[in-house]
């Protein structure tokens, strides 16, 4: 009898797994499914690298992609100086106290929702930049500053982590050769954590690709590719948000699964990427 | 050269984490601000009786009361769709999946845990169209299809918090009821569960703090700027973080904006007790399952 | 419980009897219905939708009333889908949109589209040649017009507006909108977004202009409402509630109301030029 259970329970286990996991090619395929018309309507390369006019019927979206590009890759550079110096701080160089308070203050931050960064940066920081620096205010500059303060709770954290995991007998042999807490963490410490820090880089880096709310209320969502830090961009994750508006069978319409597609491949890659350095520098939970 | 590039290293290190305490700061300072001067019964209630509100017998039209109903609403049913199948998928990865599975099922969910936001509710969105019309005219965007989709956001972080925290246990704790003659189920739903307890549900608490939080999900599955009180699951609705974002593009009046301000209030309010809450449960687990893949 | 429930009964009686002579008849229709009527699309009218919602709302607890917004395009397209019972344009819905889903279009209120800079902007009129200029990007400084020294921040819509669609058929005459332009997804935005930004320029449904932005003259005529009506501003447009097929229940109620006086009169107060 309750042998049954025991099987009964162990295949609800194992369905539920399955579940989740089907959830997740369900929806690559579902976004290539539903993209086909858009892949067979054109060139299929001017997709992926032609400008986007609809009333010319062109449907490229290489201005989104890239403003995904410069946004991300901006916060990301903004972020680790930033996430690089707070875990420092938090790992060797505070104190005690400091230390517990910073850790306390980066978890709040991981609390603080997406779209509350976007408010308080278009009514504070847009008109900062447009009267201090100049542009139209909302422009890739803006929305890289805010993420990469949403962004920095995630690789605080992680690089934290990877930092305090590096085997204590290293830094205590350091310590007895005489070295400070400086040296300890510079020499000893951050050469054994690299692996890990980068994970949380590229973590964070996933992050700031992935992110909509931010981009949507602060770039401007105009469409071409921008080339310079002033000028305003969309981002897939924008795009996506903006074209529902759109005729469901129209062509504009499913360029945002193609939109979608990119936006899983980044992700993915940004994920497999993290995978692959932990494996290398495996970090004990 | 050794001594300045360390010297370099440290005053950077503190002027970097300055910077960052200081944009927090000033972030917080200006929300409170702008945000408390707003708060109050009517930020809520707008020009309604409150207790009448509550009872149902009027309805709020210039106050956050609908969207917080909504969000209410969206956050318990995410919760009751994604914790049965998270914390089974959580069991099974840790308690019966053979090392192979763990690594297959492991990188499924953290590819998952990693897929934007607005990519899930581009497919929440396709599924409400896809139902609209091949099933039936009452389907399309609505509160269920909000549900599913942060459901599948969040589910992720359940099972990595459930197999986590079972991982955990000590084997003592592990074999004892085994020992005594316990069935392997019995063992997981006796031992095990009650024992991990603080562990799962510090992810169900990141789960609705995410849920509670995510816009770009229900900016495509069924969110709308006035739909009162949800009346059903396949109605639409409001949410509060949909409203502070509709509130930034096109406020009206300065009163409007100035509820825009209270909602990001209380929208936090309710986030960092939620996470904090999380932490407090279990405080390496949990923002490990959240910012670990 | 049956003592409470009297004591409300009587109390809201009492209530109604001291309220109903201030509504009218169209709204006394809805007594005894109960259901969701789902509004989506065109945002010019949005800000009278929500008044009409309110009033429906506030009376009847068991009508609801969604409002979404999300532009002509996607009104007419979900209207025609089924996923919304009034799909909203702020343009006419083309011939074969209107074949395709049989539309049936009920023409509620005038408007215009006028070009709007912030209050503080010394430039206050354009011709229209100046202003395919701006939008294109070819003048793409306020100096040049004799304003400040400043580049001129080009806001506009998404393809699914109506709005747009005007604007760029009758004071464009079709012309390319620059790139660099930035995007705002509805009438409410683009006011919001000229008033907070002092070198910006935007056009915008003449209801939903107020003081915050300053309309701009076109060829010597201001857009106003005045100067919509007596057709001496050119860029007018109906604005349209479409359903699919003839509406019937809840939402031919809603039509009605629309078109009673009093729905006409939220239009006039709105800023719109009622039909009536």
């Amino acid at each position: 009898m309750s042998n049954t259970k025991e099987i009964i329970a162990r295949n609800v286990f194992f369905l539920s797994a399955i579940a989740s996991a089907v959830m997740i090619l369900a929806i690559l395929v579902l976004m290539i499914a539903l993209g086909i018309p858009l892949f067979k309507a054109g060139n299929f390369l001017a997709i992926w690298t032609g400008p986007w006019a609809p009333h010319k019927g062109l449907y490229g979206i290489w201005p989104m992609i890239s403003g995904t590009l410069w946004i991300a890759l901006l916060a990301t550079a903004l972020c680790m100086p930033l996430s690089l110096g707070a875990s420092f701080v938090i790992t060797s160089l505070g104190g005690p106290r400091l230390r517990r308070m910073l850790g306390t203050m980066v978890r709040f931050m991981t609390g603080i929702p997406t779209v509350i960064y976007g408010f308080v940066g278009i009514f504070l920081l847009v008109p900062l930049v447009r009267e201090g620096i100049g542009g139209p205010g909302m422009c890739v500059l803006t929305a890289g500053m805010v993420l990469a303060i949403l962004i920095s709770p995630t690789m605080i954290l992680f690089v934290t982590d990877s930092l305090l995991a590096v085997d204590l007998s290293y830094v205590q042999a350091a310590k007895a050769l005489g070295a400070n807490r400086v040296q300890r963490l510079l020499y000893v410490m951050v050469p054994r954590a690299t692996g890990g820090m980068a994970a949380g880089i590229i973590l964070a880096l996933g992050r700031a690709l992935g992110d909509t709310l931010i981009a949507l209320m602060l770039a401007g969502n105009a469409i071409q590719a921008p080339r310079a830090l002033l000028e305003p961009a969309r981002t897939l994750t924008a795009h996506v948000a903006l074209v529902k508006a759109a005729d469901f069978d129209s062509l504009e319409f499913r360029s945002i699964f193609a939109c979608g597609i990119v936006l899983y491949l980044f992700a993915t890659t940004a994920t497999v990427a993290v995978r692959v350095m932990l494996r290398k520098r495996e970090v004990p939970t | 050269m050794q001594e300045v590039l360390e010297k370099l290293a440290v005053f950077l290190s503190w002027t970097m984490t300055l910077v960052l305490c200081l944009c927090l700061s000033i972030f917080l300072i200006y929300l409170l601000i702008k945000g408390l001067p707003s708060f109050g019964a009517e930020l809520i209630f707008g020009k309604a009786e409150p207790l009448k509100v509550l009872l149902g017998q009027a309805r709020v039209f210039d106050g956050i009361f609908p969207a917080m109903v909504g969000t209410f609403f969206l956050v318990l049913l995410s919760a009751v769709l994604a914790l049965p199948v998270g914390v089974c998928s959580g069991i099974y990865l840790a308690e019966y999946a053979s090392p192979v599975m763990k690594k297959l099922f492991g990188s499924l969910f953290d590819i998952l845990a990693g897929i934007p936001s607005i990519v899930i509710g581009l497919f929440g969105f396709s599924l409400s169209i896809f139902l609209h019309n091949h099933f039936s005219d009452r389907f399309g965007p609505c509160l269920l299809i909000s549900a599913l989709s942060l459901a599948v956001l969040v589910i992720p972080y359940i099972v990595r918090s459930t197999q986590m925290s079972l991982e955990e246990l000590p084997s003592d704790i592990r074999r004892t009821a085994l020992a005594l003659g316990a069935t392997r189920l019995q063992n997981i739903a006796y031992v095990l569960i009650p024992n991990a307890l603080s562990g799962i549900s510090s992810g169900l608490f990141l789960a609705i703090g995410r849920c509670a939080e995510d816009t770009a999900v229900i900016l495509l599955t069924g969110v709308v700027a006035t739909a009162g009180v949800p009346s059903s699951l396949l109605s639409q609705y409001e949410a509060l973080p949909f409203y502070i974002y509709y509130i930034s593009s096109q406020y009206s009046n300065p009163a409007e904006l100035s509820n825009g301000y209270g909602a990001c209030l209380v929208l936090l309010g309710i986030c960092s007790v939620l996470f904090m809450f999380a932490y407090g449960l279990k405080k390496h687990l949990s923002y490990r399952t959240l910012y670990r893949v | 419980m049956k003592k409470a429930l009297f004591q409300i009964f009587v109390i809201s009686s009492i209530f109604s009897l001291l309220v109903a002579p201030c509504f009218g008849e169209a709204l006394q229709d809805f007594e005894g219905q109960e259901g969701t009527i789902k509004i989506a699309g065109g945002t010019a009218h949005i800000s009278v939708m929500k008044e009409a919602a309110k009033q429906i709302m506030t009376r009847y607890k068991d009508i609801v009333v969604t409002v979404a917004g999300g532009g002509s395009g996607l009104g007419i397209k979900q209207v025609g889908e089924g996923l919304v019972d009034i799909g909203n344009s702020g343009r006419k819905p083309k011939p074969e949109e209107i074949e395709k889903y049989k539309l049936k279009m009920f023409k509620w209120a005038i408007d215009g589209v006028g070009v709007v800079v912030n209050p503080a902007n010394k430039v206050q009129s354009l011709t229209k040649n100046q202003l395919k200029d701006i939008f294109s990007g070819k003048i793409d400084n306020w100096s040049v017009l004799g304003g400040v020294k400043h580049a001129i921040t080009v806001y506009t819509r998404d393809e699914a507006s109506g709005t747009r669609a005007v604007f760029w058929k009758k004071a464009l005459d079709k012309e390319n909108i620059s790139t660099k332009a930035l995007f705002v997804p509805s009438n409410g935005a683009m006011k919001t977004a000229i008033a907070n930004d002092p070198y910006a320029i935007g056009y915008v449904s003449v209801g939903h202009m107020d003081e915050t932005v300053a309309p701009v003259a076109l060829d010597g005529v201001t857009p106003t409402l005045d100067n919509v009506k007596s057709g001496q501003y050119k860029i007018a447009r109906g604005l349209y509630s479409n359903t699919k097929s003839d509406p019937s229940g809840l939402t031919l109620l809603f039509i009605n109301y629309l078109f009673s006086s009093e729905g006409q009169k939220i239009a006039l107060e709105k800023g719109f030029i009622p039909v009536k």
